[in-house]
């Protein structure tokens, strides 16, 4: 009997959960916007889908392999971050650039750092920004959805010269045209864009993959709140933010700017609040840093919707305040309850 | 009297392991015999060691002082049987490895102590006693405090006039899993915990006194509140229900949810005027004072899925686990741990011989399905960061942040996030979802830096 006797440190019982049993809850919570990826995008879904998972999962294989680590496909991370990296990218993305997209996620976003835990960026969001960098118009041209409501309202002017399939707009091109036709005083007005709503908030629209479904991204939000897999601090910090930003603007000149509540159905906002910003290895350790993060990643995201070139920002504004965490994080150092001693 | 009866009270931190209170908190403390050979461990406290006064082949009898140091911080030990010193030798012990101890063989003219619980009656009068002579009964008694941490008593109870005490807490939280002797004695010796309470605070000439206990104890929060009512020395005892939560049992915590005070990291409670004893403390300052008996005897829990019977037992100090063991009805043949104390606080020991002392309150044996298939495996994955250690740090600490240091010997680094004030409670370890020794490595790092500190030896 004796010799089944173990030691170790103490504690000796242990909450039940492991690292693969929270990715297994991110997943889970992805599964709603999946759902609705495949009903509005139908196999261009599943195509873009299956491909990023296969080849995050092969590529990170394969790194194991050659860094001669032990394999850590177990820990779910790898599939996570192919389903975030399908999600934002336009569901008319070519097999082969998905297969480089995930490549660039897996190898230079995660392994060439040291594997799970040690990257400073989101893979997902490396491996996007990779493909913006090389495959600019691929990255914007968006297909209309398969299940397009017979009274949505044209955003944009739908284009059929594609032999591949209809293109149109997103509702935050639209918005960066009115943006940028208040000068002018003529043009694409903000209305057109907020009447919308409806539509964005299903996820009847042009768009990313995973994106468009706000209400598919809240349920899956508020799921891993309910089973604590993520803290409340950073999506509410994040919309928070980002709902104020875009009030200033909307304050300033609602007939070009369009509504706050817009603002945050539209895009990557709510997939980045719930599922990117809280990425717990790229995020803030502390409260009072997540505070930080989200309302800067906010921030960020209306000052370059709002001003900058580019329709979409979440992507930027994640990896700026990724590259910002570490600074965060020495920043937000906690004192100990019973004040600081002199060591 | 103001009595608080929601279990509101609480500090921030904290982890909720499930209880296991059910396996033994039924069971009444029972008295046992001593078996045959008993070890006294020399250092029992923390302090000054002590030195034999005993030899080999002397003849002991139960209460015979066989050990003591003339430091003030130090307490006598005594022996609890009749009977013939064997050796004196080293024998493991759970956390200096071997350590010296006396062993005496058991006479056949010695007899089961029982508790003095029943002595203790609402007439009690605390006023007959003047806080010299509490303070000398308590010294020689040798009482440490018996919640685990071993600080001998009688230091506490020597009142200083530069930081006097304003409060007196009890502690009858047992925050950790399986344990249930404190339970069990708040419930059969109420009236002698309340005694030692009302004793403590005259040593100190204080006149708040709380007793806090974890509101999944429904029943000894009732029996303290009607032994209160009934004494009328005890008027101004106040019985606190406060959350339950691991680490509630913890001091600072306790002082935290009942006083709403942070005790100075790298202090301790006198330094806020408020001094904090364990139940069975309680209890044994209570017996030393009113019939003079030291401190030999203790209730001691033996209970988890690995022993056939768990139960609490009245048991004299220097028993070994196995005998314990025994009296819980032995293994069972898928136990896989034995923990002396708690399973998050509480040392595994691979030797059964190893004695109880006056801190060891406690067995545990625990079983592959209570340990966790994730425990059992014990695989460390990376970090990821998740935050949950910081989430469940009782003291606000960065555990990860220092179990990282100290992985990599980056000592200067684990100071400066504060790893000192870690109480090592194991929340962080708990928690963990990568199932990373965090506590451990804190444990470790702490060794080390006293170490370079040469505060202690390698």
């Amino acid at each position: 009997m004796l010799e089944n006797i173990k030691v170790s440190h103490s504690p000796h019982i242990k909450k039940h959960h492991s690292t693969q049993s929270v990715m297994l809850d991110v997943i889970i919570g992805l599964v709603p916007a999946m759902v609705a990826a495949v009903i509005f995008f139908r196999l261009k879904a599943v195509a873009v889908l299956g491909s990023c998972i296969v080849s995050c999962i092969v590529f990170e294989a394969m790194c194991n392999i050659i860094l001669r680590k032990p394999n850590s496909l177990g820990d779910l991370s790898a599939v996570v971050t192919a389903i975030i990296l399908a999600f934002s990218l336009p569901p008319t993305m070519p097999v082969w650039a998905c297969v480089i997209g995930s490549g660039f996620a897996i190898i230079i976003g995660k392994m060439v750092f040291g594997g799970l835990g040690s990257n400073i960026f989101n893979p997902a969001m490396a491996g996007r920004c990779f493909l913006t960098a090389c495959f600019g118009t691929m990255m914007t041209t968006w297909t209309v959805p398969a299940t397009i409501h017979p009274q949505m309202p044209q955003v944009g002017q739908v284009q059929t010269s594609d032999p591949v399939a209809t293109t149109q707009a997103t509702p935050l091109a639209l918005s960066k045209e009115a943006i940028k036709s208040r000068a002018a005083g003529n043009g694409t007005k903000a209305e057109t864009v907020n009447s919308v709503f409806n539509y964005m908030f299903v996820g009847q629209t042009g768009g990313c993959l995973g994106e468009t479904s706000a209400l598919a991204l809240i349920i899956g939000g508020f799921y891993m709140l309910i089973r604590g897999t993520i803290n409340y601090i950073i999506p509410i910090a994040v919309l928070l933010s980002a709902f104020i930003f875009a009030s200033i603007g909307w304050l300033i000149d609602p007939q070009y700017y369009i509504a706050p509540w817009v603002h945050l159905v539209g895009g990557g906002l709510l997939i980045g609040a719930f599922f990117i910003a809280t990425d717990p290895v790229t995020a803030p350790l502390t409260k009072r840093g997540m505070w930080i993060f989200g309302i800067g990643l906010g921030g960020l995201t209306m000052l370059i919707r709002i001003v900058g070139e580019y329709p979409e920002g979440v992507m930027f504004a994640v990896l700026l305040m990724n590259a910002v965490t570490p600074l965060i994080d020495r920043f937000t150092k906690l004192t100990p309850t019973g004040g600081r001693v002199n060591a | 009297m103001d009595i608080k009866c929601t279990g509101k009270l609480t500090f921030k931190g904290g982890v909720h392991p499930p209880g296991y209170k059910e396996l033994s908190e039924h069971s009444r403390i029972k008295s046992v015999p001593a078996p045959k050979q008993l070890s006294i461990m020399l250092s029992q406290h923390i302090g000054a060691i002590c030195k034999p006064l005993v030899m080999k082949k002397n003849y002991v009898t139960l209460g015979q002082v066989i050990g003591s140091a003339d430091a003030f911080v130090s307490a006598p030990i005594h022996s609890p049987v009749n009977g013939t010193v064997k050796n004196i030798a080293l024998s493991s012990h759970p956390v200096l490895g071997r350590a010296e101890s006396i062993i005496i063989e058991t006479g056949e003219d010695n007899q089961v102590k029982e508790p003095s619980a029943d002595k203790f009656n609402e007439n009690f009068d605390p006023g007959k006693y003047t806080p010299e002579q509490i303070f000398e009964a308590v010294r020689n008694a040798g009482i440490v405090g018996m919640g685990g941490a071993g600080f001998p008593t009688s230091v506490k109870l020597k009142a200083n006039p530069d930081s006097p005490i304003r409060a007196v807490i009890i502690n009858g939280c047992e925050c950790e899993p399986f344990i249930t002797c404190d339970y069990r004695i708040m419930l059969e010796w109420t009236n002698q915990i309340i005694a030692g309470a009302l004793l403590a605070a005259k040593a100190l000439n204080c006149e708040n006194i709380y007793i806090g206990i974890e509101d999944n104890k429904q029943k000894a929060v009732t029996a303290f509140r009607q032994a209160v009512e009934k004494m009328p020395a005890a008027s101004e005892i106040e019985v606190v229900a406060v959350k339950t939560k691991y680490p509630q049992g913890g001091e600072r915590q306790l002082i935290k949810s009942i006083l709403g005070k942070d005790v100075p990291a790298g202090g301790i409670p006198p330094m806020i005027g408020v001094l904090v004893n364990n139940v069975a403390t309680a209890a044994a300052i209570a017996d030393a004072v009113v019939f003079g008996s030291p401190l030999t005897h203790r209730p001691v829990t033996v209970s988890g899925s690995g022993v056939k019977n768990p139960g609490n037992f009245y048991a004299p100090i220097g028993m070994t686990a196995g005998d314990l063991i025994e009296l819980a009805g032995g293994l069972t043949d898928d136990a896989v741990k034995v923990i002396l104390g708690g399973p998050m606080m509480g040392f595994a020991v691979a030797d059964l011989s190893t004695p109880m002392t006056k801190t060891g309150g406690a067995i545990t044996v625990l079983t592959a399905k209570e340990i966790g298939s994730i425990r059992m495996r014990s695989k460390e994955t990376p970090c990821i960061r998740c935050g949950r250690c910081i989430e469940a740090c009782s003291m606000n600490i960065n555990p990860t942040k220092i179990a990282h240091a100290v992985k990599h010997n980056l000592l200067d680094i684990a100071e400066q996030y504060h790893m000192s004030v870690c109480i090592e409670c194991g929340c962080c370890s708990y928690v963990c979802p990568a199932d990373i020794d965090v506590a451990g490595l804190i444990k470790t790092g702490k060794i080390l830096a006293a170490r370079a500190k040469k505060l202690m030896p390698k």
